[in-house]
């Protein structure tokens, strides 16, 4: 019984130490309810479970009134906004989608410590800002880079074969050019694809955007006249038509989102993926993927402008304007973004936004004996400081992606001639940005 | 003595209520969303409610070449899928009519996929339909009746009838069901002085039943033609309209333009041309039902 008594005791004061400490992180907010919603999805679960421990450590609770994919949470948000129900303090953002919702979110940094924000990566922040307000605390980032099977480039076979017909050494592809002859090689549909790429939405635009940046194009010039109808455009494009002509990749790619692509390669079919630091783990995890211990990465491929690509955002916490205890929300996201909270992301793959996680995570892989989730931190570690970019941080960017994405679809599968969906885009885009303001 | 203390006024204050939950609920929506329609309303933007552009939506709607494709794609999916939906329903129908054992549970049973969230359904058929891992393909390719992956939701036809298919699927069982109740209260007289006339069944289908059951038939495609919208969730989850606008019908373009885009006058517009679609099927179902009944009293 006495033993009973001082453990029960002992436990106490250690609870009570740890909220003491806690409290003095966290603040007390006790008896507050927090609103929030946020990004629901297996890879974004995980950090959620940690919030007790806030709970725990301020005395508030957390309501998590929603919990869905960005893009219905997107839709959700404006209704809130048209409809003024804002009556939630805290809300996942992102950098592609911040700028469409004006003055919602309040500007970070007047209320959060200057000291704190000074250890989350300059660019990241920079990219979360909007009008000069930093809308967004970022949590973690997403860049692409290429997985590939490494035992295709291991057999002798391929090696012979692929020199013969290509007149160059089989190796991962350091260019688009390489990527598109590699895919061709290796497919053998329907039952082993090339490669695979996500086929609709803001997902195909991304892509495409990125690849125009790298072959030397750009969306828009400065004044917002769209330009993506250039050569540079045209190029990208048929890099997924003749990939998808020469079935390459698997036929119902133009309707595969990031799930698909992800448990494509996974499933061992396919030889080549583009894809986020997201996947890392789970594709090296031999209860999830056939193609666990066989994986490789190198940087994402070079354009013909020398440049390679890298589309690249942040997952963000943003803290309404009509929040009615800004210092508990602070505190919540500070919390969710916290060292020790992005290494447990970190550990998934996900980069994380502090630049001291980087290190601290690395070691932590290199301690434990993986050398290949230590190669996917330095890997993605040189894409985030030397490659990546956004996509235009303007309003209308969603808009004007509803416009090209389809019509990509279109050039892709031969209903229009590649020119002229782009030119087609083009003009609808500009329609876009001059409702937008941005043409006069 | 005021209007509303007469005794002549009793009617009027008891049905005032109604009215003003009828207005509240139906009219002050419509008549918002059509305000909305002249204007430049985005979603993000409340103040661009007073944005007002004129018909400016609705001249930008008439060149919209897009529109135009989805409004008659919405037309052909709303033909095939009532006409298939009413053929598979009155089969289904007379099948459950002749059985005399276990009758209810087979009523039962048939009303299983009309429970469904429609969200669910577009799931279930997107990984059936899916080209690489789904279960279509697979049979297809064990049975040997095919080598390669079909794209089912890639290919413009295929596509079509896959979304047409998963909606026919879920909404057979309110034909069904509406035509059973008019086999249920079906004289039995007409059909044994046919017996006694000589007629075989197939002339005693063609020229008794048919004709009984073809007001329940339209009072079913009237209620279905307004009800098909359900069928944006499947479509939603199955292509999203896609690839390249093959499937896009009017719900999804509207979706995309006021939700996605936050173009919620412009989507606005495109709801009130569409609703043209709605009031012409409307009316060629009531005119048929109408023909119908005069047809069965004996007017014609």
């Amino acid at each position: 019984m006495r033993t009973i008594t001082t453990l029960a005791l002992g436990t106490a004061l250690v609870a009570v130490a740890g909220l003491a400490n806690a409290d003095e992180t966290w603040g007390d907010f006790g008896g507050y309810t927090l609103r929030v919603k946020l990004i629901g999805g297996a890879q974004y679960e995980k950090l959620y479970a940690e919030i007790p421990k806030w709970e725990a450590a301020t005395g508030a609770k957390v309501d998590i009134v929603s919990r869905k994919n960005h893009f219905e949470l997107d839709k959700e948000i404006k209704q809130d906004i048209a409809a003024g129900t804002i009556d939630y303090c805290v809300a996942s953002n992102h950098t592609s989608f911040a700028p469409q919702y004006g003055d919602i979110y309040i500007d970070l940094n007047g209320v959060m410590k200057p000291e704190v924000l000074a250890e989350f990566d300059a660019l990241s922040l920079k990219n979360a800002t909007v009008n000069d307000a930093l809308v967004q605390l970022p949590r973690h980032s997403d860049v692409s880079n290429l997985f590939y099977q490494k035992s295709l480039y291991e057999d002798q076979a391929n090696k012979d074969a692929f020199k013969a017909k290509f007149g160059y050494d089989l190796a991962p592809p350091d260019t688009f050019d390489q990527f598109k002859d590699q895919a061709i090689f290796f497919a053998k549909a329907p039952d082993f694809f090339g490669t695979q790429f996500v086929g609709k939405d803001e997902a195909i635009t991304g892509r495409f955007y990125e690849m125009l940046v790298a072959n030397g194009g750009a969306l828009f010039d400065e004044n917002w006249n769209p330009t993506f109808n250039s050569p540079e455009g045209l190029k990208s494009l048929m890099w997924f038509k003749e990939l998808y002509d020469s079935k390459a990749v698997p036929a119902g790619s133009l309707n595969y989102l990031w799930d698909d692509t992800g448990m494509g390669f996974a499933s061992g079919t396919v030889a080549l993926d583009l894809d986020w630091a997201g996947w890392a783990a789970f594709f090296n995890d031999p209860a999830n993927s056939k193609v666990a211990g066989n994986v490789g990465l190198t940087r994402a491929p070079k354009g013909d402008g020398g440049k390679r690509s890298g589309w690249a955002g942040s997952h963000t916490f943003s803290i309404t304007t009509t929040c009615d205890n800004q210092a508990a929300a602070v505190s919540f996201i500070t919390f969710l973004t916290d060292h020790d909270n992005q290494m447990i992301e970190a550990r998934q793959g996900l980069l994380p936004t502090r630049t001291k996680v980087w290190t601290d995570i690395k070691a932590e892989f290199e301690a434990a004996g993986n050398p290949f989730m230590v190669e996917v931190f330095d890997v993605y570690g040189q894409s985030m400081a030397e490659d990546a970019f956004t996509p235009p941080l303007i309003e209308p960017w969603i808009e004007v992606s509803n416009v090209i994405w389809p019509n990509l679809q279109k050039g892709i599968l031969g209903e229009m001639e590649p020119q002229a969906a782009l030119d087609d885009a083009a003009a609808k885009a500009k329609v876009i940005m001059e409702d937008a303001g941005y043409i006069q | 003595m005021p209007f509303w203390r007469r005794e002549s006024a009793i009617p009027y204050l008891l049905l005032l209520p109604a009215l003003a939950i009828m207005a509240l609920v139906v009219a002050f929506p419509l008549i918002f969303s059509l305000y909305t329609s002249f204007t430049g309303y985005r979603l993000v933007r409340p103040d661009s409610l007073y944005d007002w552009v004129g018909l400016r939506n609705y001249s930008r709607i008439l060149q919209d070449y897009d529109f135009w494709v989805a409004f008659g794609r919405t037309v052909l999916f709303l033909t095939v899928v009532l006409n298939v939906e009413f053929l598979l329903g009155l089969g289904i129908a007379l099948l459950i009519n002749r059985i005399t054992w276990g009758q209810r549970t087979l009523r039962t049973i048939m009303m299983f996929p009309m429970m469904f969230s429609p969200i669910l359904v577009g799931f279930q058929f997107k990984f059936m339909f899916n080209d690489n891992i789904g279960i279509v393909n697979n049979a297809l390719q064990s049975l040997g009746l095919s080598d390669g992956a079909i794209a089912w939701l890639v290919d413009g036809k295929l596509a079509f009838f896959s979304i047409a298919f998963a909606e026919v699927w879920m909404s057979t069982s309110v034909f069904a069901i509406l035509l059973l109740a008019g086999l249920f209260a079906m004289p039995r007289d007409p059909l044994e002085a046919a017996k006694v006339d000589g007629c075989n069944a197939w002339q005693t289908f063609r020229h008794i039943t048919l004709p009984f059951l073809m007001p329940f038939a339209y009072i079913a495609m009237a209620i279905r033609s307004l009800d098909v919208a359900r069928a944006y969730d499947i479509v939603t989850v199955m292509t999203d309209g896609g690839p390249a606008g093959r499937t896009e019908l009017l719900w999804t373009l509207i979706a995309r333009v006021g939700y996605d885009n936050s173009r919620m006058g412009l989507a606005n517009a495109m709801a009130y041309v569409s609703t043209i679609l709605s009031i012409l099927f409307t009316w060629y179902f009531y005119r048929k039902l109408v023909a119908a009944r005069r047809y069965m009293g004996g007017a014609q």
